[in-house]
């Protein structure tokens, strides 16, 4: 580490700003992590309710009550009680266990479209920011591939992801694929910026000069160096995924009804809103909310921890709190 | 001034191979859609000679892209084809329900505007203020809440318990005639036709959507004017102002000035997308709006009204762009000299 930079300009990166600080004599992930958590408490809120709801969904067979696509017709809108903590729903099901089993569906597809589409749409954005410029056949391509992206953008979205979930044919994988597919530009978009911009750096010019082929350099050189923005949009992008695809569900385009999903619960639910029984609905809706709140949590914070502006405002926090601290408790 | 025409002109001419890359793929993708509408519009127990010249007659026994080739000849020709749902033309359907939702999505992003902006503003003004802390709590829990959800739980508390909104039964009560259509928005039409009925009708029927819409969208606005003010007001200009000495309050407020087009061009984004964002919104309130047509369409395999509304809201959206364009050359003296 360059001792003298670090010096005139304060730490500007996690490993040197952990390396450096004197309050903790041995730098552990732990401490930093609880450090951190004091300062920005809704960080940790954030990590804390992604972690419980993959831990739900994870252990919901073990944990749950009923079984939650099995209705007991005598036990119709009970309101919440003993035996059903968050009531039953207008056949008879368990609200609780099916909230339970919610984040297996709902988490799943959002994480897994949003991998699809992140590693396509990088792939592709860096391919085509690399080239966009080269003057060629293959920059004629990516000005096509850019122009499709625009087409694709126009869609007003929901309607795209109803149309293609319908023309694949109702099942997880269709709206997995829907939701992947409506997500790829954002990151086409995204890396290509990037990577115009880290094409005209000189290492990777001189990784050409050194002999690289051009898809080894984009694979080694700039990709890893314009994933950034890609990263922080990965967690907000999850939680956007959870909405869209409740939405889907909601109007009956995407996981069928008695599956235990959080937006064809709030579905079947609606009836019974508005004639009084208020819980069907309004719990899988908090599940819901809370989810994606704590998956917009993480973002932010990879947001934070990803901007050396914002991270040196985050460091000083950390530093003037642990001091006003100190000094209290001297006193 | 001639600098703007051409910008306009560059930005009308890409928008035909643009229009036509959105009506060839949404043809195709909603052609794939299993179900074949003779069959559909005939029921399951027509005869196969019904089935097949109702095909000729819909002209589905040509090949994919003739029947494309056809759609665009009647398109030159201002016939949007017909929805078999409700057999009637698509033009007509969706100038009934375009200003239905075009009503309920400009009232929302209005009230949102409302919310946002000043919270927005509050917080970078007096961060630790009362004002300041509930914008930084909208601002982090805004974007999480479903729209969907958000509209039944208004619903229960103020239809179900509350009794003070009417039953979230589309635009206006059932014992109210609608007032002659001129404009197609209820607020213009009650108001020129002089019925204050329908006017009240229409407007408690428009609260609990509209309320739905400004509070889920007041995030992005919210978040916006934040971090744009947050930048100006760390940037030199604001930092001179404060070291000359100049009040709080007109610092922020030149802050303000210099974010308004960061501000204006989200509002613009939410606009272009709200059209069709609102759907669940609009199935909620079974509103009958254009959002909700398309659902329909595409869940039934009614091919026109989903290429009519795709149409419709790129050209709006297209519509919205350009005022932006000429807003910014408005609100910002570096654009257009």
């Amino acid at each position: 580490m360059d001792k003298q930079r670090l010096l005139r300009n304060g730490p500007s990166r996690m490993d040197e700003w952990m390396s450096t600080s004197s309050t903790v004599a041995t730098p552990s992930w732990i401490g930093t992590a609880l450090r951190i958590a004091s300062a920005r408490p809704s960080f940790a809120a954030g990590y804390i309710i992604v972690f419980v709801a993959v831990l739900a969904g994870a252990l919901a067979p073990l944990v749950a009550p009923y079984n939650p696509i099995e209705a007991d017709p005598s036990q119709f809108l009970q309101p919440p009680n003993r035996l059903h903590w968050l009531g039953t729903d207008a056949v008879g099901m368990d609200i609780f266990s099916r909230v339970l089993y919610g984040p297996r569906i709902d988490i799943t597809i959002a994480v897994l479209g949003t991998m699809v589409s992140a590693t396509v749409g990088c792939l592709v954005g860096a391919w085509v920011g690399y080239f966009s410029r080269a003057g060629n056949f293959r920059s004629r391509i990516a000005f096509l591939i850019m122009r499709l992206a625009d087409v694709l953008q126009a869609f007003p979205v929901f309607v795209f992801a109803i149309a293609l979930v319908a023309s694949l044919g109702q099942s997880i994988q269709t709206v997995v694929f829907a939701i992947a597919f409506v997500n790829i530009p954002i990151y086409l978009r995204l890396m290509r910026s990037q990577v115009m911009a880290i094409r005209e750096m000189r290492y990777v010019e001189a990784s050409l000069v050194a002999g690289m082929s051009d898809m080894q350099t984009i694979l080694r050189h700039v990709i890893p160096n314009a994933m950034g923005p890609a990263l922080a949009q990965l967690s907000v992008n999850v939680g956007w995924s959870i909405l869209l695809t409740a939405g889907l569900s909601f109007v009956g385009a995407g996981v069928r009804a008695p599956s235990p999903e959080w937006g064809s619960m709030i579905a079947t639910g609606f009836q019974n809103v508005v004639t009084g029984e208020w819980w069907p609905s309004v719990f899988p809706g908090l599940a819901l909310a809370i989810t994606v709140f704590g998956f917009s949590l993480v973002g932010n914070s990879v947001e934070v921890f990803g901007d050396p502006v914002k991270i040196r405002r985050l460091i000083r926090d950390v530093t003037l709190r642990e001091r006003t601290r100190a000094a209290r408790r001297r006193a | 001034m001639t600098r703007i025409i051409s910008f306009l002109g560059q930005r009308l001419l890409f928008i035909v191979p643009q229009l036509f890359g959105i009506l060839l793929v949404s043809f195709f993708l909603i052609k794939s859609i299993p179900g074949d509408p003779a069959v559909l519009m005939l029921g399951p127990m027509a005869s196969t000679d019904a089935v097949v010249s109702l095909r000729t007659k819909l002209g589905l026994d040509h090949a994919l892209p003739i029947q494309f080739w056809h759609f665009l000849v009647n398109l030159v020709h201002g016939d949007l084809g017909t929805s078999w749902q409700t057999t009637r033309p698509v033009l007509e359907d969706l100038l009934q329900r375009f200003p239905a939702t075009l009503e309920l999505v400009t009232l929302g992003l209005l009230g949102a505007i409302i919310i946002g902006v000043p919270l927005g503003v509050a917080s970078a003004f007096d961060e630790k203020g009362i004002l300041g802390r509930v914008a930084g709590v909208y601002g982090l829990t805004a974007g999480s809440l479903p729209d969907f959800w958000l509209a039944l739980v208004l619903i229960f508390v103020f239809y179900t318990i509350l009794q003070i909104v009417p039953a979230p039964l589309g635009r206006l009560d059932f014992a109210i005639l609608p007032p002659p259509t001129i404009s197609g928005f209820l607020i213009f039409d009650s108001i020129a036709a002089g019925d204050w009925a329908a006017l009240g009708s229409a407007l408690t029927h428009l609260c609990l959507p509209v309320l739905t819409l400004s509070l889920i969208n007041a995030g992005p606005i919210l978040k916006m004017t934040q971090s744009t003010m947050d930048r100006m007001l760390q940037s030199d200009f604001s930092r001179y102002e404060v070291l000359s000495g100049l009040p709080h309050r007109m610092v922020v407020r030149h802050a303000l000035r210099n974010s308004l087009p960061s501000i204006v061009t989200i509002i613009s984004v939410l606009y272009g997308y709200l059209l069709g964002g609102a759907v669940l919104v609009e199935i909620v309130f079974s509103w009958g709006g254009a959002g909700q047509y398309a659902v329909q369409g595409v869940l039934n395999s009614d091919i026109y009204p989903v290429l009519g509304f795709v149409l419709f809201s790129a050209i709006f959206s297209l519509i919205v762009y350009l005022i932006v364009d000429i807003v910014y050359v408005a609100i910002d003296p570096r654009i257009g000299r």
